[in-house]
């Protein structure tokens, strides 16, 4: 019991920093969206301009390592 | 005895000898003069398409700014990807600010670190790819794309168009052959800007060929 409260404050911390880390991963693939967004609504302006498939891919490889690293961080810490 | 059926007489296929018809041959064509993901500066290119292009116009001129301009920005997100390599060496000087996290919030945080370093890259490339100037036979367009928020799509008539020019200023620009060219146009119109675009002496000549073609044609 004793050493439960002892260690308490820091288990409340880390809870703390986990809210804080998905917090700050969920705004980052808001951001992403957003990217995805913009960059369709970009190539419907214009096409043809480079390679779309490798834009489109890079920003869609991010989305989902960020989306796992948030479904990952809820689990694990 | 009267016939209860009588089938009707098939469509005849195309006679042997007659050739078949292509599907619109002109899109089953790969582009010959395509603009790829990394061109600044193409003339001619095929395969672009973009909104209200009419169907007899044709693109000229294919403009983006110099690649070189993007060193700036390739070289800090370079840095931010090293940084961490050197975070040991750094905190012999400084007190270690995540002391404080558990040990297991080091892999998220770094992971996250990298995923934010990657997204700068990538705002900082889309912000250069898709900020396009297209010379056509008919129309001035420019396309501003900067930082996910803002976008502007601006064009005018190339009758419009009266003077086009060119400013290139400093070593680096002289040496890497890029510069701003400036099209001047009548009235209280906006004038048009290819900020850092490669070979603008070329561009410029181009553009005045095309003002002084379109003059002769229309007067």
């Amino acid at each position: 019991m004793n050493y439960l409260a002892r260690i308490s404050p820091f288990i409340q911390f880390g809870f703390l920093a986990k809210v804080g880390f998905l917090a700050m991963d969920f705004f980052f693939v808001l951001f992403l969206i957003v990217a995805v967004r913009q960059v369709y609504a970009m190539n419907s302006i214009i096409s043809g301009s480079g390679n779309p498939y490798i834009v489109k891919l890079v920003i869609f490889v991010l989305l989902i390592v960020a989306v796992s690293l948030f479904l990952t961080a809820l689990v694990i810490l | 005895m009267p016939d209860i059926f009588i089938a009707e007489p098939k469509e005849t296929a195309a006679a042997p000898n007659e050739p078949t018809p292509l599907i619109n041959a002109e899109e089953t064509l790969p582009p010959q003069n395509p603009v790829r993901l990394f061109s600044a500066l193409k003339k001619d290119p095929d395969g672009i398409d973009f909104q209200d292009k009419e169907d007899d116009e044709k693109i000229i001129l294919f403009i983006r700014r110099s690649f070189i301009t993007n060193v700036r920005w390739l070289f800090f997100g370079s840095l931010l990807l090293i940084l961490p390599l050197f975070l040991p060496f750094i905190l012999k000087f400084f007190p270690n600010p995540l002391l404080f996290l558990p040990s297991k919030f080091y892999f998220f945080l770094s992971a996250f670190y990298y995923l934010l370093v990657v997204a700068y890259w990538y705002v900082n490339f889309i912000s250069w790819y898709f900020n396009i100037s297209l010379v056509t036979d008919k129309r001035v367009i420019a396309i501003e794309f900067s930082n996910l928020v803002y976008k502007d799509v601006a064009a005018t008539k190339i009758n419009l168009v009266q003077d086009v020019s060119f400013e290139q200023i400093g070593a680096i620009r002289t040496f890497f052959d890029y510069g701003d060219v400036l099209v001047q146009t009548a009235g209280t119109l906006d004038n048009f800007t290819f900020e850092s675009a490669p070979q603008p002496e070329n561009i410029v000549h181009i553009t005045e060929d095309l003002i002084g073609k379109h003059n002769e044609l229309f007067g």
